[in-house]
């Protein structure tokens, strides 16, 4: 592993706790793992923030060309991952339904 | 036939394209992903090329020798021979006394073996024009210049890998035929998928297991075909790019012949690299001095590398050249960054220049699919990628058969029995023929002659009896219920991935400890772990159908008695 591989670690996290923010934007999944109803936009936000960060990170990793289908892939992986445990421990997710996310926060 | 709405109509489409080209598109998938680790799956298969990736070796030393003594393939000599020589010319030429036009040899970052090959000419051909060449083959261990034994087959890169593509059906090029439709209609699938889907943003995560299977099937088709949509389109896309000019539309060579001949002859002048022999006999300089060149001015340009591909052409002859390529490792795109040498005198007759847009992004698209890259992370996402496009196939054989079978019991109707019956074949047989192939190849003896040909038919003995056995077992299905032969399948492939690791460690000494700790060698210690995977899975899928299928039985005969 040389210095910049190193970059695809972070990229990886990012990428699932993006993918898992974005599910929790959902009010079918939130309610999987906890009770009330998801601030949508802020978690779509964070979501897609963190796809960019993702890209970022891809992108110090690998050439630009390579970046773009690890990126792509990634997501894929992340999304397919992020599904599965929604399916089957979808309370493996509680950490990422911090306060700021729920709807009551807002008001 | 008339639809209510476009929905309605895609949806047909979907169905039945879907249906149709899944079983083609299954193997393409399936021997897709396992092509992406090809030369691991050669290495466990050839226990005598377990050695670590080799450099190009020197051609003065190395390369000449086994040029000079390798011979034109027999079977290929028979069939072409009486069609590329002029009967009037004279006698026709001897196998082996063919004379060489053009060496190449060829490497990348996963070869410890090297691939090598010659075109031989045919010296009183009937159409002078083309260029009538009989190849003969090698495969060396770079290390000592010695051959591979013959009668070994590259499972990976000579089997499963060019399955995924042809189907292994050369006559006529058919199995390509069949690839291209299938992949062509893929895309159709993909687009009219789309169109149907309700709630693509909504379901997007979604996989309810405990609805029942009809719901949760579609739910796990939907996002397997979702999450993974641009891997699913740009390979399709990729996949019919890649052959399109050589397949699919051959204008070049058919309807442009005039042109493309033309286009050659315009090229050989403008690049000054000699398109015909000269006639003139002339010796070859340094070949290993040109490399050490051809190294010194990639460094110079910013991108030091080694030597993948290196070709001599017009062997022998004033006209020679050599051509040097780059091993393209560390990027996307299938570029050489080829320099060209005078054979005689070693002297740069050209340099290719950086390519134009349009050709880079051709480059760039199949490059992806071609993955000549070192970047092992991405590999296991393209395996991934691949599996699930097979899981999206295999779910949408399933969603057609849940939904239509107790209809189709009702009416007497045989239609999902049969559909049933070829998705246990695609879905479950190739594994089991996969696998049986990789057992054979350690269980049958070392020097047995033609091992490879008795590899490759028990993969296809393997595949049949998977059709024969879920045919036979299907009758269940009329009546509405699951044929057996899924979950009987699943154990035969879980007994046979075990046996194949516990036969690669007690014919070869290669043991997972071994492989993984003490002397690691990734190429088979990945394969050994892949087939435990397979064991795993299967063994908890046929646990599961197992289970299902016992509660069955208990609660129609609690029925019974009340």
């Amino acid at each position: 592993m040389n210095n910049s591989t190193v970059w695809l670690i972070p990229a990886i996290i990012l990428m699932l706790v993006a993918m898992g923010w974005l599910a929790l934007s959902l009010p079918g999944h939130w309610k999987q793992v906890r009770s009330g109803k998801p601030a949508s936009r802020r978690l779509r936000l964070a979501g897609w923030s963190a796809i960019v960060l993702s890209a970022l990170c891809c992108l110090k990793a690998d050439h630009a060309t390579m970046a773009v289908l690890v990126w792509l892939m990634l997501m894929a992986a992340a999304a397919a991952s992020v599904g599965m445990i929604l399916s089957m421990r979808p309370r493996m997710l509680k950490w990422l339904s911090l306060g700021i996310f729920a709807e009551e926060f807002r008001r | 036939m008339k639809f209510a709405n476009t929905r309605q109509a895609m949806a047909w489409l979907h169905t039945w394209l879907g249906l149709i080209f899944g079983f083609v598109l299954m193997i393409c998938f399936f021997f897709g992903a396992l092509s992406v680790f090809d030369r691991e799956i050669d290495r466990w298969a050839i226990p005598d090329t377990r050695f670590d990736p080799q450099p190009m070796p020197s051609f003065d030393n190395v390369l000449i020798d086994v040029f000079n003594r390798t011979e034109p393939d027999i079977a290929e000599y028979n069939r072409l021979m009486p069609v590329y020589h002029d009967s009037a010319a004279g006698d026709i030429t001897p196998r082996t006394e063919l004379p060489a036009d053009e060496y190449w040899a060829y490497t990348t970052h996963r070869d410890p073996v090297l691939l090598m090959g010659i075109g031989f000419r045919v010296p009183k051909p009937l159409n002078t024009k083309e260029h009538n060449h009989i190849h003969g083959r090698a495969t060396i261990d770079p290390r000592s210049g010695e051959e591979l034994p013959s009668n070994s087959l590259k499972i990976g890169s000579d089997w499963f890998y060019p399955l995924h593509y042809s189907l292994n059906l050369n006559w006529n090029f058919i199995g390509f035929y069949i690839v291209g439709i299938a992949a062509f209609f893929m895309l159709v699938a993909l687009v009219s998928g789309v169109w149907i889907h309700r709630k693509i943003f909504r379901e997007f995560f979604t996989f309810r297991r405990e609805k029942k299977t009809q719901r949760a099937t579609l739910d796990l088709h939907n996002m397997s075909g979702v999450v993974a949509l641009p891997f699913h389109f740009f390979f399709a896309l990729t996949g019919l790019i890649i052959f399109a000019a050589f397949y699919y539309l051959p204008v070049t060579n058919t309807m442009l012949k005039p042109l493309h001949d033309m286009h050659e002859t315009m090229e050989a002048n403008a690049t000054g690299l000699p398109h015909q022999r000269l006639g003139i006999t002339a010796q070859i300089a340094s070949v290993d001095d040109m490399v050490t060149e051809a190294k010194r001015r990639w460094a110079a340009r910013d991108m030091a590398g080694e030597v993948g591909f290196l070709m001599v052409h017009h062997v022998g002859d004033a006209n020679s050249y050599v051509s040097i390529y780059r091993a393209g490792s560390d990027r996307v795109s299938l570029v050489g960054e080829g320099i060209h040498f005078k054979s005689s005198n070693g002297e740069v007759l050209r340099e290719d220049p950086p390519h134009s847009t349009a050709k880079s992004i051709a480059e760039f698209l199949t490059g992806l699919h071609l993955q000549h890259f070192e970047h092992w992370f991405l590999r296991w996402l393209y395996v991934l990628g691949g599996l699930l496009g097979c899981v999206c196939i295999a779910t949408g054989f399933i969603f057609f058969t849940e939904k239509r079978k107790q209809q189709h019991a009702k009416n007497n109707s045989q239609g999902s029995r049969i559909v049933d019956a070829f998705a246990i074949t695609t879905v479950t047989g190739i594994i089991i023929a996969a696998v049986s192939m990789l057992v054979a190849n350690r269980i049958l003896p070392a020097d047995l002659a033609n091992k490879g040909d008795w590899e490759k038919w028990i993969f296809c003995i393997a595949l049949s009896f998977s059709f024969l056995h879920a045919t036979l077992r299907s009758s269940p299905v009329v009546r509405g219920e699951k044929n057996p032969a899924w979950r009987e399948q699943c154990f035969i492939i879980t007994a046979l991935a075990i046996t194949a690791v516990t036969a690669n460690w007690l014919t070869t000494g290669d043991h997972l400890i071994k492989t993984i700790f003490t002397t690691p060698y990734w190429a088979v210690a990945g394969v050994d772990l892949s087939l435990l995977a397979v064991a795993a899975t299967s063994w908890k899928a046929a646990a599961r159908l197992q289970s299902e299928s016992i509660e069955k039985e208990q609660s129609s005969s609690e029925a019974a008695y009340e």
